[in-house]
């Protein structure tokens, strides 16, 4: 099924499909493929999607960890470290494959430019790396618009069993334009910190997230997150910052703003080093939150994150 | 940033929080109350290289005092306890943020062990 040559170190191809026997045919015929390779097979897709993969594969099912997309990938900023990269780094010397599918009918208007960046930024954590990602992206359920963006984001395009090059893959435009500047939140309660009042922070946000309904190991996040991102505004981001808290269709979200830019796109989505002590925070945010935006620019870094109460 | 070096005892931060880290009385290992944070990580890191350097076969780390730990605060004691040539760390009482970080990032680390609160 699969056109690119296999000697191409990373291949990223979209799937547009158009129903389940479609999606059944092609995800278990890309799997297959990789199996007969001798290659380690991963997918992770949403729930009914996997029953469709189970069933299409039959017997050879037993060969592929399955992971609902849904749970494992409900942040798409911790896909790359905590999916993606997590598999093909258990299999370092050898081709992994995996069926990803971020993007589904369900996503929110928050989530959805967080699921486009990370989709654009598979290629960059990728990059000269042996592995094979096919993305299925439901034609028929999908906005113009997000069908538009995978072709953007993937180097080529599946639709109709055919694969062809995608004209318009510009992976960093993607990137770019989704860094968004995030909207107000009348309701929220800010504090500003220095850098003495790291602990005053996260007091502060912890005790507006608890009155919001946040509790057990939840709010204990909530607080490690909030620690992270005021620490990186103390050490990174100018040394100062403020920290909002607000409640928003059943999540609470904490947002850190600092002076500081992000200058690395896949800031928080690499796998450390085990030895590694420093370079976690981000990371951590994106491994506990439910969903992670950002937008940095030259006058400064907002990083939001939600947590369902 | 770090109020005191390598002696151990207080660390001061701006805020008047303190990370107080000190040899346990007789056992081996260390005790500590504050936070474990960026402002305080020297005196936690001295702290462990001493731990590490009287490490024979047990060492106990007694945080029951300690309110808060960040990442690369358990981060610091998951590096030395993985460098240890034998034997294994006893966590006691840590703050529930030391289990939920060491499971994030080193879910099967068997030199460390946790005796929770």
């Amino acid at each position: 099924m699969s056109t690119a040559t296999a000697d191409e170190a990373f291949i990223h191809p979209a799937l547009f499909y158009r129903s389940e026997a479609e999606y059944t045919d092609r995800t278990a015929a890309f799997v297959r493929e990789g199996l007969a390779a001798g290659e380690p097979v991963a997918v992770a897709v949403p729930g009914p999607n996997l029953e469709l993969v189970r069933a299409g594969l039959g017997t050879d099912a037993r060969d592929v960890t399955f992971l609902d997309m849904t749970e494992a990938g409900r942040n798409p900023g911790r896909i790359i470290p905590g999916v993606l990269r997590a598999f093909a780094d258990a299999h370092p010397r050898v081709r992994v494959r995996i069926v990803g599918e971020p993007v589904w009918a369900g996503r929110s208007a928050a989530e959805y430019p967080a699921c486009a960046q990370h989709e654009a930024l598979i290629n960059a954590a990728f990059a000269g790396r042996r592995a094979t990602i096919l993305c299925p992206y439901d034609e028929t359920r999908l906005a113009a618009d997000v069908l538009a963006d995978a072709l953007v984001t993937h180097p080529t395009v599946i639709t109709e069993g055919s694969e062809r090059v995608s004209e318009g893959y510009d992976w960093p435009a993607v990137v770019a334009r989704y860094n968004e500047p995030l909207g107000g939140a009348p309701d929220a309660v800010v504090l500003a910190f220095g850098p003495g009042e790291l602990p005053e922070a996260r007091r502060f946000a912890v005790g507006v997230a608890a009155s919001l309904g946040l509790s057990g190991r939840r709010l204990q996040d909530a607080e490690l997150a909030v620690a992270e991102l005021t620490t990186n505004s103390v050490v990174h981001g100018g040394g100062s910052g403020t920290v909002a808290v607000w409640a928003e269709a059943g999540q609470v979200v904490c947002e850190v703003r600092d002076a500081g830019r992000l200058t690395d796109p896949l800031a928080g989505r690499r796998p450390p080093e085990h030895g590694q002590i420093g370079g976690r925070g981000l990371l951590l945010v994106h491994y506990v939150a439910d969903l992670v935006r950002v937008h940095t620019t030259d006058e400064g870094t907002a990083v939001r994150f939600y947590l369902g109460v | 940033m770090d109020g005191t070096g390598a002696s151990g005892g207080p660390a001061r931060t701006g805020g008047g929080v303190l990370l107080d880290v000190g040899p346990l009385s007789g056992r081996p290992g260390i005790r500590a109350s504050g936070e474990i944070n960026v402002s305080t990580r020297l005196s936690w890191k001295n702290a462990l290289t001493e731990l590490s350097r009287q490490h024979t076969d047990v060492s106990y780390v007694e945080l029951s005092a300690v309110r808060f730990v960040d990442v690369a605060g358990v981060a610091a004691l998951a590096v030395t306890a993985m460098n240890l040539p034998v034997g294994r760390v006893v966590v006691e009482r840590p703050p529930p943020q030391l289990p939920r970080v060491l499971d994030l990032f080193w879910p099967s680390l068997h030199r460390i062990e946790v005796a929770p609160r």
